[in-house]
């Protein structure tokens, strides 16, 4: 019988534990008076060092996509971006909401804060695997 | 008024994205996001740019914003 391991290498009771740290230093994190050094420090210091981890790690054995075209994802994502400039560029921010006003509302609990950060900092790790 | 125009702006382009990934799930022509993602992260510059653009979204939602 062959054990099956994790996508990211840890055996399932590490994993455990990995995640419980994780959740537990996002609520910490989050917690940090907000716009003071110690906060971007810790916010930066610690996207930086998940990504520096993902990019030591061992290349992923991802799949050839097969050749769809991306251009559409393109346009989707540049259509995206113009929007939210556009509102970012007009005041009041109530009548112009951009998304990062409109993810305030939902992140407004520390629970849940903390669960975004902790997101956050997994899909760094995704976008630094090769 | 204008704050309903905005937010109509973003529901077009999320359900713009769900249906292109619906469709592209039932298509060889057309990549899924995750596909599309996976290509443009074989070329470095592009992925050290949306890393640089990730850690300034960090930055910018969880220090840069009055929680109290």
């Amino acid at each position: 019988m062959t054990r099956r391991g994790s996508r990211s290498g840890l055996p399932p009771p590490l994993l455990v534990v990995a995640a419980a740290v994780m959740l537990a230093f996002a609520w910490w994190a989050v917690s940090l008076p907000p716009f003071s050094g110690l906060a971007t420090a810790v916010v930066i210091g610690a996207g930086s060092a998940v990504a520096l981890w993902g990019a030591r790690a061992p290349a992923l054995d991802r799949p050839t996509p097969q050749g769809g075209t991306t251009a559409p994802w393109a346009a989707v994502v540049l259509a995206g971006a113009a929007w939210e400039f556009a509102a970012y560029l007009q005041h009041p921010r109530d009548e112009h909401p951009t998304v990062s006003s409109l993810a305030n509302a939902l992140l407004d609990s520390q629970s849940a804060r903390a669960a975004a950060f902790a997101l956050w900092l997994l899909a760094m790790l995704r976008l630094s695997r090769r | 008024m204008t704050r309903w125009v905005t937010l109509f702006g973003y529901v077009v382009i999320a359900v713009s994205a769900v249906g292109l990934e619906v469709v592209a799930r039932r298509s060889v022509s057309l990549a899924t996001f995750g596909q599309a993602v996976t290509v443009a992260l074989r070329r470095w510059p592009v992925r050290l740019v949306l890393q640089g653009g990730w850690l300034w979204l960090g930055w910018h939602l969880f220090v840069r914003v009055d929680w109290r």
